[in-house]
């Protein structure tokens, strides 16, 4: 490491030790500390990212941060500096290997609810559908919050040294402000209105919001709760009786994959490094999977996406129902497999009735090979 | 006229087509994936990779089996589900109703998203508006050509 305190340097003898007013100055930085120096990384064809500036000593991720300061990794710190009482002091608490990668697409890939949704091009819909899409925007704009305050009620706990995790986590939380916004903004923008908010989710939200560690909560939000949601997103195409709502569907979907894919990441660093925290990890899930079914079979939710599979309420019992039940099933893989890529494989343990659902455990086994490494 | 969809020049002309484009994926923003397209077809499989880096299209290959393994995702189908997803962009300007490679992909009996690894998979959820501007593409060679 090169450091800036070298003999050689101008030592600014002659600046003053006073200001104009009298108050006392400190030269020190100027003279030299033991922060590294000479470091010059170099821009990807896209500008300097995060990815970029991890070199040298400022790209390490200390497994236990020395302090509990808001000091940025890699400065020259006092011995004095104040402790802000972090409790996620471990690596293992909150990193995944691709948090700065994701960063940085979602800076890259951030949009406008405002702009880039055709709300022009909002058409007079049937009474029925009409009624359908704004019951399923009246549950998403109340759902989709709880991505954004799971990791606002963490990140302030989170120890500095980790400031990549809490960057990203930051990107997830204006994602989903957005999602929020675009789905109360459709409820309310062709005549209809926000309709019926309750029990079911409020349970499956609290469930979430009091999960006993940063951890845990992680694989109930990022693992169980966005990655259903990112499949209803993928409905998308589906259930959206327009352009507009298709749109919509398609710009939230990218989100929360970024979503998903950092907490399935993190998870498997969590479990990689501190093994004792699968037992953790899966105590969450057997919890969080029966409230998770308990939210999708309440009689708001699967009603309104049976009608908008089934394109309105004629065809909901031969058309609605049978196609929900295919997604239903794409869901449960989709998440099974995630599971088996974080290292928490819930095959032998989960209530869900896979049988029932017709998954085939070996499928999921196959979809998932661990052998692979980390990867974005 | 463009070459026929089940070509390496095809893909190409894509490429060529999104590199010239920047300004209008910049909206989707930057994305990171390798993907595979897979074409049954009479007489032998076609499959391309599809490197995606930022704004860009940066590369485009024949490969065989093995290698295609290597992708995030491969997008596997018949070659008359592709001209099918091809010939609707070509008439409406981009993919329409369940001609969008999300929708092909979601129902999976024409053309699915097929993987090993979950979070190669799910790349093509957080980048799929950069590959429907990349097939959407064909609209526009269509009408250079």
């Amino acid at each position: 490491m090169t450091v800036t305190d070298d003999a050689d340097r101008p030592a600014y003898d002659e600046l003053p030790s006073e200001s104009p007013l009298g108050a006392p100055l400190d030269w020190a930085w100027l003279r030299g500390a033991k922060s590294e120096w000479g470091i010059h990384p170099k821009p990807s064809p896209r500008g300097l990212t995060m990815l970029d500036i991890a070199v040298g000593t400022y790209g390490d991720i200390p497994e236990h941060p020395p302090r509990r300061s808001m000091a940025p990794r890699g400065a020259d710190v006092d011995d004095d500096v104040v402790d802000m009482g972090y409790i996620l002091n471990s690596k293992t608490d909150v990193w995944a290997e691709n948090t700065r990668e994701l960063y940085e697409e979602a800076v890259a890939r951030q949009w406008s609810a405002t702009r880039d949704i055709p709300w022009g091009e909002l058409q007079e819909l049937p009474d029925d559908v009409e009624h359908a899409v704004c019951q399923l925007c009246t549950l998403l704009t109340e759902v989709e919050m709880i991505a954004a305050d799971l990791p606002a009620k963490w990140m302030w706990r989170m120890n500095h040294d980790f400031i990549e995790a809490k960057m990203f986590l930051c990107t997830q939380i204006m994602d989903e402000a957005r999602h929020a916004e675009v789905f109360r903004k459709r409820a309310l923008a062709n005549g209809g209105g926000l309709l019926l908010s309750r029990g079911g989710p409020t349970s499956l939200l609290r469930t979430i919001i009091e999960a006993k560690t940063y951890t845990q909560a992680s694989a109930l939000l990022h693992l169980l709760g966005e990655g259903f949601v990112l499949d209803i997103f993928r409905m998308g195409e589906l259930i959206a009786p327009t352009d507009v709502e298709k749109r919509i569907f398609r710009m939230c979907m990218q989100d929360e994959a970024r979503h998903v894919a950092y907490g399935t990441m993190h998870l498997r660093y969590a479990v990689e490094n501190d093994p004792d925290v699968a037992e953790e990890i899966h105590a969450a899930l057997d919890h969080g999977e029966q409230v998770l079914i308990d939210f999708g079979t309440a009689p708001d939710v699967s009603t309104a996406l049976a009608l908008l599979l089934a394109g309105g309420a004629e065809h909901v019992e031969d058309k609605g129902f049978p196609l929900a039940l295919e997604l239903t099933k794409k869901q449960f893989t989709s998440y099974l497999a995630r599971c088996e890529r974080a290292g928490i494989s819930r095959l032998e343990r989960t209530t869900v009735p896979l049988d029932l659902l017709g998954i085939d455990p070996e499928q999921v086994r196959g979809a998932a090979p661990v052998a692979q490494g980390a990867q974005s | 006229m463009s070459p026929a969809i089940d070509t390496v020049a095809f893909f190409d002309a894509l490429s060529d087509e999104m590199n010239a484009s920047t300004e209008r994926l910049r909206i989707v923003g930057d994305a990171d994936m390798t993907a595979v397209v897979v074409m049954h077809r009479p007489g032998g499989d076609l499959r391309v990779r599809l490197v995606f880096e930022g704004l860009i299209c940066a590369g485009v290959a024949e490969v065989g089996a093995e290698e295609a393994g290597h992708a995030d995702f491969a997008l596997v189908g018949d070659l008359a589900d592709w001209q099918g997803m091809f010939d609707d962009i070509v008439a409406n300007g981009r993919a329409t109703g369940l001609w969008t490679i999300n929708s092909l992909a979601l129902l999976g009996d024409r053309i699915s998203c097929q993987g090993d690894d979950p979070m190669g998979l799910d790349k093509f959820s957080r980048f799929n508006q950069t590959l429907q501007e990349f097939f959407d593409g064909a609209a526009r060679i269509a009408v250079a050509a």
